[in-house]
């Protein structure tokens, strides 16, 4: 599947959710697919995506709160998968793409490309409701039901490269938090 | 009342509801307050730069968060608050249990906590050392540091010193 199409998918299903988005791709196919106020674009801390997923998800329980990441990002940090199975936010959402490139820095593969299981990696973690899907309509009805459902929910989805869908947000890191904050009152 | 319940109160009075942190035995004199009291959500992490990606999350979520770390495990934390929580203006305080320090038994410990506050200051953060184990003295400095944090919106971090620890002899 293509990763914007999947990303299109997913906003157009969101109300007021929040959406954290991994640094690079992922920016930049959230914010093709529609910027809003409750988008967060992560510009650095690779691997902490779900991190701040989890903060967000812990501060706005009654706000369903989703993560979009990367194979790149979470191979650095397998160990919050840990601490999102411990916590195990009902109203989480985590969607890792997984191109099994390091898109970013020249296309090299990653360990998904030749060893690594990211959805056994989850299930090993803890995280009971997981999916690893390959086509769009797999994912659209894995979304459907996560969206539906208590979380937290992890879905794997397989995606082929095709270069971003368009440009960098165009905002400052701290105008995207004074922004977000602000979306998070209401 | 010791120091440790000065550290909780203060967390208290400023409104930090949520406290990431990956234990160690200094720390511990307030994390093990914090997680029988029911005023705080205890996130234990398995790195120290995930907690700081909470915390930072926790702020985007409009609560206050802080963080709690070991000075080795503090080097884990570098580029989360340099590419993430100090450019973004996520804040939150950093309470940091300082080893290496006076009374240290083992050398591994020394590099990392030498560096703990220049390594803050050197990202743009203030690093205040708790030195007096007074709760009156802990009191002021940590409810400074945190309406300064709130305030300007820039991660601060609170050392914990031997004179409050006792150092770590074998």
């Amino acid at each position: 599947m293509n990763r914007f199409d999947a990303i299109r998918f997913l906003v157009q299903h969101l109300g007021s959710d929040a959406v954290v988005a991994n640094l690079g791709t992922n920016d930049c196919d959230l914010n093709a697919a529609g910027d809003r106020p409750e988008n967060f674009y992560m510009w650095g801390g690779m691997g902490l995506t779900a991190s701040v997923g989890l903060g967000i998800a812990l501060a706005q329980p009654s706000r369903r709160v989703v993560v979009l990441d990367g194979d790149g990002s979470i191979l650095m940090n397998m160990g919050v998968l840990a601490t999102l199975a411990d916590q195990a936010p009902r109203n989480l959402l985590y969607v890792v793409f997984d191109n099994e490139l390091w898109a970013e820095t020249g296309r090299q593969p990653t360990h998904t490309a030749r060893v690594t299981d990211l959805a056994a990696v989850a299930r090993g973690a803890g995280l009971r409701q997981v999916a690893l899907v390959r086509e769009l309509e797999e994912f659209q009805r894995v979304v459907q039901r996560a969206l539906a459902e208590e979380g937290p929910w992890c879905i794997v989805a397989k995606v082929e490269e095709t270069g971003k869908a368009g440009p960098l947000p165009s905002l400052t890191p701290d105008g995207n938090v004074l922004r977000f904050v602000e979306a998070m009152r209401s | 009342m010791d120091w440790s319940d000065a550290v909780v109160e203060a967390l208290r009075r400023h409104d930090v509801r949520v406290v990431a942190y990956v234990p160690d035995t200094i720390t511990w004199r307030v994390l093990g307050k914090l997680e029988k009291d029911p005023a705080f959500h205890l996130v234990p992490c398995t790195r120290e730069d995930d907690a700081i990606g909470v915390a930072s999350g926790v702020y985007l979520g409009r609560g206050r968060a802080a963080v709690f770390v070991q000075s080795s495990g503090f080097g884990n934390c570098i580029n989360a608050l340099g590419s993430l929580a100090i450019p973004c203006r996520t804040p939150f305080p950093v309470f940091v249990g300082i080893r290496g320090d006076l009374w240290e038994f083992n050398i591994v410990q020394v590099p990392v906590g030498r560096g703990v506050a220049p390594i803050m200051q050197v990202l743009g953060m203030s690093a205040y050392s708790l030195d007096d184990p007074s709760p009156e003295a802990v009191s002021f400095a940590v409810e400074g540091a945190l309406y300064t944090t709130f305030n300007t919106r820039i991660p601060v971090g609170l050392l914990i010193g031997p004179r409050l620890s006792g150092g770590k002899r074998i």
